[in-house]
């Protein structure tokens, strides 16, 4: 058996050295090409899932979200539950959220939104909104008659710009009006306008706590959901135990939970569109693969013919070519990896500008490697299929050059 | 000691049977240089190619000693091919990547000898073929009677008991076909191998212990020519 890899390894190493060196860059630049397309597609959807992801957790729902009973409307006695969630070991810090929907007016147009509330000093701990200021700065405590707007409600004075009804380019400063639900109406001074990315998070709407408790006329002990920063490095399932060990009855998610069904499916269309265009660039490397053996071994039969005739075994003439191939793959692969190694760091330096955000392709080692292993499998096989097609023939025909 | 009985060979061209064979039987002494003679169509090649294992007979058997190469595995007449026999063909057929050196060594390296035997081996072996200057040189940058003897080289790697040479000298000047001649001779003398040699040509007659000669797919003369007094 080594003796057979010995030879299979002089014929391959011999031709490859003496063959035509265009053709052999040229397939090997065909592999880099097709290897990159493999890595490149799943890491921009993976980046694209981590922006996701990240600005889930930064502006939505922090580490874990803890939201109203089953068939409740709100959390009762949050204070009580705030206090409670905060001695907890594991967690940074509670913020409760209350909303109540809300028409944003502002010369002639409206917006109807939930108006969110929450206590800016606990909100800070728990989410980055406050990182993201467009314009204006975030809210406080104590801040009356303020108003804090996203992105998108704000809008632009070119409504073209716009994906969603705005409010028409409000600005910093402005003037607008809210009719909350309840009937009551009051006046705000836009205070600061953010911009996360997130489509959700940019249609949002923030007052103070206290803001929200002049609106409803009472102390306000309700809250629609109430969001939790843990300590870093601490296991989000272990806290999560942990809050409902507390005797806390409210559902309680980490932020994989919240996500989960909705970003799996979101994730399985990607990974349809991933798979298709794997299944292409395979193809493609099948096809490159299976044309160019295929001809060297057709170009080659007479000496096919007298390595079997001088008794050089038929699988050693096949192994020869398909070492060959693996040679190529090898190569390829190497130069793919190079090229999509420059281009995650061009792509880190200038990321793709998606409407959610700006994503940086995330480039992963087992993806690598499986596609690796899948791309070398594959055109081993569009490799040994014509070498054995050749190889098996009588001795004569293909001294001859007889097909 | 080559053995061949009632060998027969038929090939299907479209559908006429072309009887390239019909019942050869011939024995082949050990040392012995055999020359095989006939009109072109007459089956000499074809019968070299049965004794090679290069080819499957109709019907008959070819027994070289006490093998009976035809009921062998392929890989088994593979092994047989590499060990027992070697082969000249008549146009080089040398591997156009490899150099005279490695030409020659290949059925070496596949026979499983060390690296360095192999070329010491088969440096030796150019050498007595006169291609001591031509080592590193590939097919192409050599001339057509410097390949024959690398090709003649190759088959003598491995020390093979039979030679089996189809009309190798018919591409070469009168020149390179004595050279190649006389280094048959002498391999034959030197080594006692067994060869069996194609030709046209009448000149080669003196070379050979025994000259058969076909047509029409049976042996038609098994004279020696030893008893004639040409050689």
């Amino acid at each position: 058996m080594l003796q057979k890899i010995r030879v299979m390894l002089f014929l391959a190493w011999r031709s490859i050295q003496r063959g035509g060196r265009a053709g052999l860059m040229l397939n090997i630049v065909i592999i880099a090409l097709v290897f990159t397309n493999m890595l490149l597609l799943p890491s921009i959807i993976t980046g694209a899932v981590e922006l996701f992801n990240e600005q889930t957790v930064d502006y939505q729902t922090s580490d874990i979200l803890i939201s109203p009973r089953e068939d409740d409307r709100y959390i009762a006695d949050v204070d009580t539950l705030l206090a409670k969630i905060n001695r907890i070991p594991g967690v940074h810090r509670a913020s409760a959220r209350f909303a109540m929907g809300g028409t944003l007016i502002y010369k002639g147009k409206t917006v109807s939104v939930p108006v969110t509330a929450f206590y800016p000093r606990d909100e800070v701990e728990v989410t980055l909104i406050n990182t993201k200021m467009k314009s204006g700065t975030f809210l406080s405590s104590g801040d009356t008659g303020e108003i804090l707007l996203g992105n998108f409600v704000a809008g632009s004075e070119d409504e073209s710009e716009d994906f969603f009804a705005s409010l028409g380019g409000v600005r910093v400063g402005d003037s607008i009006t809210v009719n909350f639900e309840n009937g009551v109406s009051r006046e705000y001074r836009v205070k600061g306008i953010f911009q996360t990315k997130s489509y959700t998070v940019d249609y949002m709407v923030f007052l103070p706590w206290e803001e929200m408790e002049e609106i409803i006329g009472h102390e306000n002990t309700l809250a629609t959901e109430v969001l939790v920063k843990t300590d870093e490095g601490v296991d989000l399932d272990v806290v999560k135990m942990r809050i409902l060990s507390f005797g806390v009855g409210e559902k309680v998610k980490t932020w994989k939970d919240v996500l989960s069904g909705l970003v799996e499916e979101s994730i399985e269309s990607f990974n349809i569109i991933n798979q298709i265009s794997m299944l292409v660039s395979l193809v493609i490397a099948v096809v490159v693969i299976f044309v160019i053996i295929t001809i060297k071994a057709v170009h080659q039969r007479r000496e096919i013919g007298i390595l079997k005739a001088i008794g050089i075994d038929q699988d050693i003439v096949i192994g020869s070519y398909v070492t060959q191939v693996l040679f190529i793959c090898l190569l390829g692969t190497i130069l793919g990896f190079i090229i999509s190694q420059v281009l995650m760091i061009y792509f880190n330096a200038y990321p793709l500008e998606f409407p959610d955000g700006n994503v940086v392709p995330v480039f992963e080692y087992v993806t690598m490697l499986e596609n690796t292993a899948l791309l070398f499998v594959a055109s081993a096989a569009a490799g040994y299929v014509p070498a054995w097609r050749i190889a098996r023939q009588n001795i004569l025909d293909a001294i001859r050059g007889q097909a | 000691m080559i053995t061949v009985e009632d060998l027969e060979r038929v090939y299907l061209m479209g559908k006429v049977e072309v009887h390239a064979l019909r019942g050869v039987s011939l024995s082949v002494k050990q040392g012995e240089f055999l020359g095989v003679t006939g009109e072109s169509g007459s089956g000499k090649s074809t019968l070299l190619h049965l004794v090679g294992i290069l080819d499957q007979p109709t019907a008959g058997r070819v027994l070289i000693d006490t093998t009976d190469v035809y009921r062998l595995s392929a890989e088994e007449q593979s092994r047989f091919r590499l060990g027992r026999i070697g082969f000249v063909f008549q146009e080089y057929a040398l591997i156009q990547e490899l150099t005279a050196l490695e030409n020659v060594y290949l059925p070496s390296l596949a026979a499983g000898n060390s690296h360095r035997d192999h070329e010491e081996h088969a440096g030796a072996i150019l050498e007595k073929v006169g291609l001591e200057g031509r080592l590193n040189h590939l097919p192409r940058e050599l001339s057509g009677g410097e390949q024959q003897r690398v090709a003649i080289a190759r088959a003598l790697v491995n020390n093979p008991g039979i030679l089996l040479a189809d009309e190798p000298c018919a591409n070469l000047d009168s020149e390179n076909s004595r050279n190649i001649m006389d280094i048959f001779a002498d391999i034959n003398r030197e080594t006692g191998q067994t060869i069996m040699m194609v030709s046209h040509e009448a000149w080669h007659r003196p070379y050979f212990h025994r000259i058969i000669r076909l047509r029409d797919g049976r042996i038609v003369d098994a004279g020696d020519v030893s008893d004639d007094g040409k050689r």
